[in-house]
């Protein structure tokens, strides 16, 4: 029965399916002989109320979690696409937290190479990051004074821990200022590619997206990724001194304090566990 | 509505053989209500959580319910145990839908009488199984285990059902009154999807209900449906047609009052709404609704 309820092809073409067929053969060949029919539906349209609904239901789970990729690749491509993923990726958990976990990577690679498209795989990516964020574990931010103190520590050595509630996100289109015109109601047209650095978070229960600069967002993530304090610091300005010259480097070091300070302020820099 | 959560003390227990409380009415509650429920309060004798909801996730969901189970009962009803299936006994699921327990101290845990999934995917429905022997040991067998696991009956719910297989040996509510018997489990009888699965199978609803043991039912449920001439469909999308509160009151008036949750989870109108609608199910229950102003 779920080989063919799940099948993307309909009850006749699941039924077909060699999947079906290797479980209950005689199935394909006389279906009412396993499921009966009522007074007013056949064997096949019985089944084919769960297959209807299986669908349905994990593609308005989908609905409700990418509104704006929804909006723009237009609500019947989206809900082909939906059916689509979930075919090749069949829910393997309890929930339905993680279903569209992969989505944004299957749009990446089966849209065409179209602006809309790009920028539909972005926003895609940041709906899906605040799905996560929004789930996250929860941890106990730093105070001010922690946060003194670490800096303030042997140097060299010390690690920020980050919050198990933030996502780094390194895009190709300015997603996050679409979704941000969107937002304020206004109507923004597809915008050209232009490389963009977000981070999304929750800070208490509320989820948020901010632009990032480049250098401010390589540094976060290399905090994120357990670097020391100086090594990541060392290795920002590193960057923006090759990507852009001493004086980026400059104002990238001139810029730290006013990172730390946004960051501090969002609640991104967590307790190690066991201390509270 | 009684006067229980003046005092959030369980009222005395109703007739089944656990001594679990009959809680009075309750809704199922959603997310458009949360703000509703911890600013205002509002009258409701208890409230069913979708335990799939609360589970891998610390967010925003799990704080309002936190907050929301210092003042009201909270039972719990799944959708993903999926007792019917072949694929190995999730423990560590188990242990989640424990420690959620624990953690709102859930007056009982409970889910269907269904499969959801085997080889490991999950079909996010309830699926029916086959009526038989053999298919009764089985259920019967994963039933037992999970309620040693867990140390507490399950409460399980009779699904609506859209086909029938030509394999069944036994009526569905000859499977359930065994399979409630033969595992020691409790029951939920959902009123509403009696309804809807008689209406598509052509069996009678009444004869139906006459079969389910009233000392295993804990806990009764009520919904609306949507009727598509040639078959109903459990949509929990409006208010309880008449013929459905018949079979709430039939049985009510067999065995006396259980603690009845209302289901409405589309089209989720104003809490006020809720309230007016499981109100109505005071009428047979022996005591006329009673407003208690919030605590």
């Amino acid at each position: 029965m779920q080989a063919v309820v799940m099948h993307d092809g309909g009850v006749q073409a699941g039924l077909k399916s060699p999947r079906a067929r290797a479980l209950v053969a005689e199935a394909a060949r006389d279906l009412e002989r396993v499921v009966l029919p009522s007074r007013q539906l056949s064997a096949a349209e019985r089944l084919g109320i769960y297959s209807h609904m299986y669908y349905a239901r994990l593609i308005e789970v989908m609905e409700g979690e990418y509104p704006t990729t929804r909006r723009i690749l237009g609500e019947d491509a989206f809900a082909r696409l939906c059916r689509r993923f979930v075919a090749k990726n069949p829910s393997r958990s309890r929930t339905l937290n993680t279903l569209s976990l992969k989505f944004p990577d299957f749009l990446a690679r089966t849209l065409p190479k179209t602006r809309r498209a790009g920028l539909a795989v972005d926003v895609a990516r940041i709906e899906r990051a605040m799905e996560d964020v929004f789930d996250a574990p929860r941890a106990t931010p730093m105070t001010a004074a922690q946060f003194a103190a670490v800096g303030a520590g042997p140097s060299g050595r010390a690690v920020l821990r980050v919050t198990p509630a933030l996502r780094l996100l390194a895009l190709r289109y300015p997603a996050n200022e679409y979704m941000n015109a969107l937002r304020r109601g206004e109507n923004p047209r597809i915008p050209a590619p232009r490389k963009t650095w977000v981070i999304v978070f929750r800070r208490g229960f509320q989820v948020y997206r901010r632009d990032q600069e480049p250098a401010q967002w390589k540094l976060l993530a290399a905090l994120a990724a357990g670097k020391s304090l100086a090594a990541a610091v060392r290795g920002a300005l590193r960057g923006a001194a090759g990507r852009a010259g001493r004086n980026a480097a400059e104002r990238a070091a001139k810029r730290l304090g006013a990172w730390f300070e946004e960051w501090s302020a969002a609640q991104l820099f967590v307790v190690p566990e066991g201390r509270g | 509505m009684t006067a229980n959560i003046a005092t959030n003390r369980d009222p005395a227990p109703s007739g089944n053989r656990w001594g679990l409380p009959d809680l009075g009415l309750g809704v199922g509650l959603r997310t458009q209500h949360f703000r509703h429920i911890t600013e205002k309060r509002p009258a409701m004798d208890w409230f069913e959580i979708l335990s799939e909801n609360f589970i891998d996730t610390e967010g925003r969901p799990l704080d309002y319910l936190d907050r929301i189970a210092e003042h009201y009962p909270i039972a719990m009803h799944g959708v993903s145990l999926s007792v019917g299936s072949t694929d190995p006994v999730d423990f560590a699921f188990l242990d989640k839908l424990r420690a959620l327990a624990k953690r709102v101290n859930a007056r009982w845990l409970g889910d269907h009488i269904c499969w959801t999934g085997v080889a490991g995917l999950n079909g996010h429905d309830l699926y029916p199984v086959p009526y038989t022997e053999e298919g009764l040991e089985h259920m019967v067998e994963r039933v037992r285990i999970i309620q040693d696991y867990l140390e507490r009956p399950l409460v399980l719910e009779n699904p609506s059902t859209y086909l029938e297989f030509a394999a069944s040996s036994m009526p569905e509510e000859e499977f359930i009154a065994r399979l409630a018997e033969d595992a020691d489990c409790a029951l939920l009888l959902d009123v509403n999807n009696v309804y809807v699965t008689c209406r598509n199978h052509d069996l009678d609803p009444v004869e139906y209900l006459g079969k389910i043991p009233a000392d295993r039912v804990v806990q009764i449920h009520l919904a609306g449906h949507t009727d598509n001439g040639t078959h109903c469909i459990d949509t929990h999308d409006g208010r309880v047609i008449d013929a459905v509160w018949d079979l709430y009151a039939r049985f009510t008036a067999r065995a006396g009052p259980r603690a009845t949750l209302l289901e409405w989870d589309a089209n989720v109108p104003k809490f006020s709404v809720l309230q007016q609608e499981v109100a109505k199910a005071a009428r047979f229950r022996g005591a006329q609704p009673r407003r208690r102003a919030a605590a």
